[in-house]
Formats: C-alpha cells, structure tokens, sequence
C-alpha cells in the first residue's frame, strides 16, 4: 500500500482536465470507469482522487465541455455517463497543444542540467 | 444523527453518481477475489470523504455560498422548532432589546437626525438672540450673507365670529419668511415682500387643520375675511397639512407688523428670534463675523443712544442645532440606556446557548468528524442565532410601534419634532441592521468556544460529565457583564428619579394648593379706551369672587414656570451698567393687589400694593424679588430706591421686597438674559412692555378655590360671556397641573428610565438564575459527593447562594466604577443629585445583590433536595 502511494504523482493543475477530456475521446464513460482508464494508461501511476475528479467533471460539464446523461450498465445499474461535446473536442485540441509546448519546454529546461549533472 | 441532506433532484444525483462508482469499485474488488465485505470497505477507503467529495463537487455548481446559507437557515429553523421553549425565551428577551432600541432610534432619528423638512434645510441658519423689529430690518437690509427672516414665538389670537370666541396658536412673520423657507401654500399664496408694512399686513395664512376644522374645508376661503384680535383680516392662503412650524401648535401666521412709528414697540419691545439662509458659497464663520460687523450699525439705528458695549450679538448657528440642540443629551442618553439594554439581553440569550452548546457538544464533534471546518460550524452555529435575532426584530418591529405611541404620550407634547418621529423606512433598516449585528453578536461568542472541539474526548458516552470550564467561565463573565450593566442603568434612573423628586418638590416660591387659573383674553381694541379693560377686570374679579365654590381671586399679567410676562429695559438708580454688560432687562409682572395673598408669595419687606396704587393719581410704585434686590443693592435697603423704563422721564419708587418665585422653571427663577423682577400694579401706571405706561390686555385669574376646576369651568365662562360676548377664556386648570407639566421633560426622561432599569434588572436577574440553575444541574454529581460525606443541606444551600452572590458581587463592583464614569455625562439632566451620589450607589449595589441572591435561591433549594443516592446513580 504505501508502495503505491510514494509512486503516486500529484497531477499538475489543470492536467487533470485534459486527461479527462482525452479519455473522453475513446467514447463516453462514467466516473468511475474515467479514473480506472487514467490509473490503467499510465501504468498506476496517475491515481486520480475521487476529490478532485468529481468536482472536476462537474467544473467541465457546467462549461458545456462534456455532457452527462444516465444510462443502464452491463451489470443493470443505472450510471451517469459522461461525453465530449463538440466544445470539449475542440477544448482537447488546444489543452492537448498547450501541453505538448508545456512539455518541450520542461524538456528544453531538463535537458542542459541531465547533462551537467552527468559530467 | 443524519447531516440535513441537500435538497433538490441535483444532490440526488450527486448521491446515486456516487453510489455507483462505489458499487463498481466494489464489484471489481470482487471480481478479482475479495470477499465482499472486504471489498465494500476498501472500495470506501479508496473513495475517501463521500461528505466532502459531494461538498467540493457542489462548489461546482455556484451559488453555492447561498445555497449553503439558506441551508443553514433551514436545519437553524429546525433546531428552533426542536428547542421551542429556548427559542421562546430568546426572542423574546430579543424582543424587548431590539423593540425598546428601534423605538427610542425611531425618535431619535425623527427628533435629533432627520433634516429639516425645507428645502436646502444645510443652509439654514438661527442667530443665538432675540432682536427687536427695528434691529431685524436693519440687518434684514443690510446684511451680506444670509437672507434674513424672523418669526414671534408662538402668539395667541383671538378668533371671534363665530358662536364661541377661540383663542389660537399662531405667529407673526416677515413678509419673506415663506419664500425663505422656500415654502408653498397649498392654497392660494404665501405673503410677498413689503406685505408687513403698516396698511398692507391686514392678511392671514391658515393651517391645514383650522381651514379644515373651524371653515368645513370651504374651497372659497381663500379671499374672505375674518375677525382676529378684533381685526379683520383677509385669507390669503392656507398650507398643506404637514405644515406646522415653528410649533406643532402654530394654527395661523399673520405678517409682521413693521411700523417705526411705534417707537417704543419697533424698539424696545416685541424681541424676536431671527433665522436665515446662508447665501450659495457662504459660510457659517463668514455668517458670524458679518454679524458682528454689522453690530455697530444696528446699534446706531436704535431710536435712544444704546451704549456700545451694552448688547451683545447673538452668534449663528445652524437651525437644526437651535430647535433640537437642547434636546441632545437627554435623547442620546435614552439610547445609550437601551444599547445597554441590549447588551443585557444579548448576554442573556448567549448563555442560553452557551448552555445549550454543552449539550449539542456530540453533534458538533460528529459534524466536524464528518468533515466539516470549524468555520463551517460557527456559520452553522451563528446562522441559528441570526435567525433568532430576525425573528425578534421583526416582532420587536411591532412592538416597537405600539412602544412608540406609548412613547409619544409619555413625552412632554410641546417637543418640537415630536409629529416626525415614525417607523418608517429608515427604522426599518436600523432594525434589520441591528438584528443582524445582534444576532452575529450573541451568537458568536458561544459558537466560537463550542467549534473548537477534542474529538476523543467529546465522543466518549459520559464525556460531558464534568460540562466544559471554559464555557462555565464563559457564562460567568456574561453573567457578570450582565449585573454590572443593570447596576449602570439602575443607577442612572435611581439618580433620575431622585432629581424629579426634588424638582417635583422643590419650593416654587408659591403655594399652588387649591389654585385655579384661567386666561382672559379680551380684543386689544377694546382695552384702547382708558379706563374700559380696568372696569372690566374689576367687574369680572368682583363676580368671580362671588361664585360659592371661590374663596378668593386675583389677576396677573401671566402665570410663575414659564407663563407670559412683560420685559423692561430700564436704568436703575445708582447702578452704573459695567463695561460690556448691557442694560438691566428686568421683567415685569403686573398683578391686582391681592396676588401675593391668594398666591402664598411672602412679604419679606416693606408694604404690598393696596387698591389705593391703581389710582391713575396714584404715586408710580413697584415691588422687587429678593433676588433682585441682592442683585442691584446689595447689603443696602432697596425700599424707597427708583427705577424706570429707558424710554421714559417717570421713575418708579419700590415699596417693597417679595420672596423669589420660580417664573422660569423649576431650576431657574429667571431666564439667563433676564437681570431682575418687578412687580407694578395693575392699572394706568403698569408698563406695558416697552410701551406707554397702560394695563395689559390679557391677564390670567388665579382663583383659591377647593373644587376641582371642571366643577366651574362652566360659571366662569358664563360670568365672562355676560360682560362681554367676544371673550375667550382659556386655561382653565389647577396651578398644580401646570406646575407638573413644568417637569413634564424630567418626568418622562425619569419614567423612561425606570422602565429600562426595571427591564434590566428583570433580565439580570434571569441572567444570574439561569447559569445557576445550569451549574447546579452540572454539580448534581459533585453536590450528591458531598452529602454523601456529610455536608448537611443548610452548606449546600450556602455553597450554590454564595456562588450567585460572588457573581453579583463582582459584577456591582464593575457597575458601580461604570456608573461613576458614565452617569457624568447626564449631569445636566440632574437636579440636586450629584451624578456620584453616595446614598443612590449604595442602594443599587445592595439591590442588585439582593436581586441577585433571590435569584440563586430557587436552583440553591433544588441543590439542597438532591438525594445523593440518585445523584451518584444519575449519569
């Protein structure tokens, strides 16, 4: 157990977001089945809080982001079920390209000290 | 114990998105070989919080911060319901606070606050004198910084015509005093410039109400002429029915009757107030120092050379000021005294809910284990007593009308003002206000104490046991608060109520025993012709004393504590007016022979008048008071000295010396700006004002008499209509009377009082019984301990007494050093009581202690019955 918790990363504001709505991508999904796709992809690394998560696909769905809607589950159960919506689609692309600058800049950053450091 | 859950379809969603992820989490654990308890437990671990996930997702959704608030009023309306006889006592101690407070706010605010109600009303401006007609058109005309208007204080008029002649309130103004004021008619006109000019000013505005009353509304009034004073006069116009100024009683306004000719009346006499309005960008310090500027100039108008140091000018100050400044202290003091008051009941409702925290200790705990910030539980715990203090505003709101009428007929009707003061608009939101503050306030202090909980300690069962000691001592200090303020405000009325009593009974100089009074009030004209108004007084004086139910009667130009009176200007022999004084103003008092008989005035020296000295033959006699005899000829005989008017050659000779009457007030003898009394015999030779040597016109009978006046008001009046038809008689009351509507003020300040000290008083004693009681619940335990080892009922009685008694002791001690600081501020309001008066302190403080022992007593004697074998049981 406190294994797993030291290699738990704290997610870095706002990514958050973008994982959401980039699970989202694959097709709708309840909040439950979001935070085990994020744990599954990254290799239960990124363990996302149910505190964070809820308030999180709620902040989303109140600005038209996503869409919710209740539906039956394999196992009968009534869930609600998030989407993307066109908006969102469009939010993904731009948060995806935010992040992919965010990156290559942390990159560009790390790279230089890596090679200090190893000489 | 079940948190108040979110209403509304939004939360149930909330709950059932939340169920189901549990329910997968769950299912997968099962899936991959967990038992299904285990399963359920870790799937909770993993989730965390449910309360505070479903609260952080819910900020998402806004209006959260409302939402939460209507939330908290909704579970504090339920506790309410929970705890009805807490609530009960609550609000209605909140009642009595904030009702008592929002009536003596609305007065306030309507009395002393409230702008006046005339356009601009900054602007306006009084100058701090009295001036005659003659000094007014001087400085009307010649001044640089202010539209000068003046007005007579309320005058009398005799309106005749109809079937009873009526004698009404009314005032005589320049001709701009409307346009000034900046007022309308409601119809026809107001008077125009030059209208008070000799031969223009036979003209009369009307009040709304005597339009209404006397003349049925009649759209035609405007144009007719009618019968004042014997003159008549044409209605020019009639004002809207607020109109009432400069006194509520004012019923006409006739123009000012500016006419140099009569010299000694344009000069001397018929001294009035002036007002102004200061010029567009003209200050009240260039206002003053125009004045004083001007003073020379009025001085060389006068029509006798008037020493240049001899008047003083008045100073300007603003209206406002003028009209209510004498009323400051006492209102502001009767507030004060009920925001103490409310600071009592504020105690008093916080520790009914420091006593009900202790109880409500395990819900607290559980809510902050359940997540809940402390911040949280105090606007929880504050929204409660918000909403109590809501709900005793909003009935304080009525009871404060009802208080307010009361209030009205408490207070001495002559206080100007007094028609503006309602609940209105403004109140209204003073009480919201102060209900907010109030309850944040009483709510507060036990929210704060209680949110700060030990979890451990406080879930424990039986972990109340011993009760918290810092809210006990937090009750304590309430309670002790609560003692030291009632001493204040029971002291304040205490040193109130003494000086009505000596007010009441300070000797006015007079014997107002069996005296009747009643104003005569015939037509100026008819009194023209010598000789015609003495014959009728005699006439009148000679009937009168022959009515059975009269032993005695006599005649006075006006009546001792604030009547009418005469003011002469005069030289007095061999007295040298000193550098900077101005000239003696002694006033005049003209009385038929027998007033000093039938009004118990003592002789002190010298002879009183006899029928003889109302000879037109007679030798010019007067008396003097003893004061002025001090005053003017000190250590030497004044009875053979002379005195006269400035504007006459006739010197009068004093006869004799009369013990000093009240005729101002039952503080004061005389007015400050008043040097001297005289006393002339009715007849030619009186001084009518600054006027000819002539009788005065309207005199009061003062009437000896051991019937109540309604037993002859009738006889007078018929004796009087048979003389003659036209003459109002007014007054008619017992001398008493009018010696108590003298303290009218002091008596309703002094009532005002006790009834806010015997509310104090009332709530400190349920203050210091009911935390007794509270601990005495508390010791049950401790006091069963100790009759169980043999302490014997009487000790156990001392113990819980003496416990009330050491609460009250500190709290008078508190009181007492308050008292001594604060009841300074209301000196002016004593008389013959110092503000530190031992006698008062001493009686207080025991009181308080007594009250406050009485109120131990009740819980002492429960302690004393405890059985220690329940007691020790009792967990």
């Amino acid at each position: 157990m406190a294994n797993r918790y030291q290699n738990r990363i704290e997610l870095l504001q706002g990514t958050l977001d973008l994982l959401i709505l980039q699970t989202l991508r694959w097709g709708p999904q309840h909040g439950y089945g979001i935070s085990q796709a994020i744990r599954l992809n990254s290799g239960d690394i990124l363990q996302v809080d149910t505190g964070s998560l809820y308030p999180a696909l709620h902040r989303l769905e109140r600005q038209k982001w996503i869409a919710a809607d209740w539906k039956l589950s394999e196992n009968k159960q009534r869930v609600r079920v998030y989407r993307l919506t066109a908006a969102g689609k469009k939010r993904l692309l731009s948060e995806r390209s935010r992040w992919a600058q965010l990156s290559d800049a942390i990159a560009g950053v790390l790279e230089p000290v890596k090679k200090e450091s190893e000489a | 114990m079940k948190l108040p859950s979110w209403p509304g379809k939004k939360q149930q969603q909330l709950e059932k998105e939340i169920d189901s992820h549990l329910e997968m989490a769950k299912r997968d654990r099962v899936d991959r070989g967990e038992t299904a308890q285990q399963a359920e437990a870790a799937a909770r671990r993993e989730f965390g919080n449910v309360a505070l996930v479903q609260r952080t997702t819910r900020e998402q959704w806004g209006w959260v911060w409302l939402e939460d608030c209507l939330q908290d009023l909704r579970y504090a309306a339920r506790t309410m319901r929970r705890n009805a006889g807490l609530t009960l006592v609550a609000v209605l101690t909140l009642i009595l606070g904030i009702g008592a407070n929002t009536a003596i706010f609305s007065l306030v605010d309507g009395v002393l606050l409230r702008p006046l109600s005339f356009p601009r009303p900054d602007r306006l401006v009084f100058l701090t004198d009295y001036y005659p007609k003659g000094a007014f058109v001087v400085m009307r005309d010649q001044n640089l910084t202010m539209d000068l208007i003046a007005n007579t204080d309320s005058t009398e008029f005799n309106l005749t015509g109809g079937d009873v002649p009526v004698r009404l309130t009314g005032t005589s103004v320049s001709a701009n005093w409307f346009r000034v004021l900046g007022v309308q008619a409601a119809m026809g006109r107001t008077f125009q410039d030059g209208e008070d000019q000799p031969g223009k000013n036979g003209l009369v505005i009307l009040s709304h109400s005597l339009w209404e009353q006397r003349y049925g509304s009649d759209p035609n009034i405007i144009g007719r002429s009618i019968l004042l004073e014997g003159l008549s006069r044409q209605v020019v116009g009639v004002m809207a029915a607020d109109f009432r100024y400069p006194s509520p009683k004012t019923e006409l306004w006739v123009p000012l009757d500016l006419d140099p000719r009569q010299v000694g009346d344009y000069w001397g006499s018929s001294y009035m107030p002036i007002t102004g309005r200061l010029h567009p960008q003209t200050t009240l310090q260039q206002a003053n120092t125009d004045l004083t500027q001007q003073r020379p100039k009025v001085l060389a108008a006068f029509a006798w050379r008037m020493p240049n140091d001899s008047w003083i000018m008045g100073s300007v100050i603003p209206l406002q000021e003028a009209i209510v400044g004498g009323l400051r202290t006492s209102l502001l003091t009767l507030l004060g005294a009920v925001g103490l008051l409310l600071l009592i009941a504020c105690a008093n409702v916080a520790n009914l809910l420091l006593a009900r925290a202790a109880v409500r200790q395990k819900e607290i705990a559980l809510r902050s284990a359940l997540g809940a910030s402390r911040w949280r539980i105090i606007r929880q715990l504050v929204s409660e007593s918000v909403l109590m203090s809501m709900l005793g505003g909003a009935l304080g709101l009525f009871a404060a009308r009802y208080g307010l009428s009361l209030l009205k007929a408490t207070l001495p009707a002559d206080m100007p003002r007094l028609e503006n003061v309602a609940v209105d608009i403004r109140v209204l939101l003073f009480t919201a206000l102060l209900s907010i503050l109030t309850g944040i306030l009483f709510g507060l202090v036990p929210a704060t104490g209680s949110s700060k909980v030990d979890l451990t300690e406080a879930l424990k069962t039986g972990g109340d046991r011993t009760g918290r000691s810092g809210n006990n001592r937090l009750s304590r200090t309430l309670v002790i608060g609560e003692v030291a303020i009632s001493v204040v405000l029971v002291i304040a009325a205490g040193l109130l109520v003494k000086s009505l009593w000596n007010l009441s009974n300070a000797n006015p100089g007079f014997r107002a025993e069996y005296i009747v009074t009643a104003r005569i009030t015939p037509n100026p004209s008819f009194c023209k012709e010598a000789g015609r108004c003495q014959t009728f007084y005699n006439d009148l004086l000679a009937r009168v004393r022959a009515l059975p139910e009269v032993n005695d009667a006599a005649a006075v130009n006006g009546l001792p504590l604030g009547g009418s009176f005469a003011t002469v200007p005069s030289d007095v022999e061999g007295y040298a007016v000193p550098a900077g004084a101005h000239v003696p103003m002694l006033m005049e008092r003209v009385t038929t022979p027998d007033y000093l008989r039938v009004m118990g005035i003592p002789l002190l020296q010298g002879r009183a008048f006899t029928e003889a000295d109302t000879a037109e033959s007679a030798q010019r006699v007067a008396l003097i008071s003893k004061g002025t005899a001090e005053r003017f000829w000190p250590g030497k005989n004044p009875i053979g000295a002379h005195f006269k008017p400035r504007w006459m050659r006739e010197w009068w000779t004093i006869v004799g010396v009369v013990g000093d009457v009240h005729e101002h007030s039952m503080t004061r003898n005389l007015e400050d700006w008043l040097d001297g009394e005289i006393y002339t015999p009715y007849g030619p030779h009186a001084i009518n004002d600054s006027g000819p040597e002539e009788p005065p016109v309207a005199l009061t009978l003062v009437i000896r008499s051991s019937q109540a006046p309604k037993r002859f008001a009738g006889d007078l009046q018929s004796v009087v209509s048979q003389l003659k038809g036209d003459v109002p008689v007014t007054q008619i009351e017992t001398l008493q009377g009018w010696l108590a509507d003298a303290v009218a003020g002091p008596r309703s300040t002094a009532s005002l009082f006790s009834v806010f000290a015997a509310l104090a008083l009332v709530l400190g004693a349920v203050g210091v019984y009911g935390v007794i009681s509270y601990s005495v619940a508390q010791r049950t335990r401790e006091i069963g301990i100790r009759m169980a080892l043999g302490a014997r009922r009487q000790e156990v009685l001392y113990l819980i007494v003496g416990h009330g008694a050491a609460l009250a002791f500190a709290g008078v001690l508190i009181g007492l050093a308050g008292a001594f600081l604060l009841t300074r501020l209301m000196s002016s309001l004593l008389y013959g009581v110092g503000a530190a008066d031992p006698e008062t302190y001493f009686g207080v403080a025991l009181l308080l202690v007594v009250v406050a022992i009485a109120a131990s007593y009740l819980p002492a004697r429960r302690a004393m019955r405890v059985d220690p074998v329940v007691a020790l049981r009792y967990e």
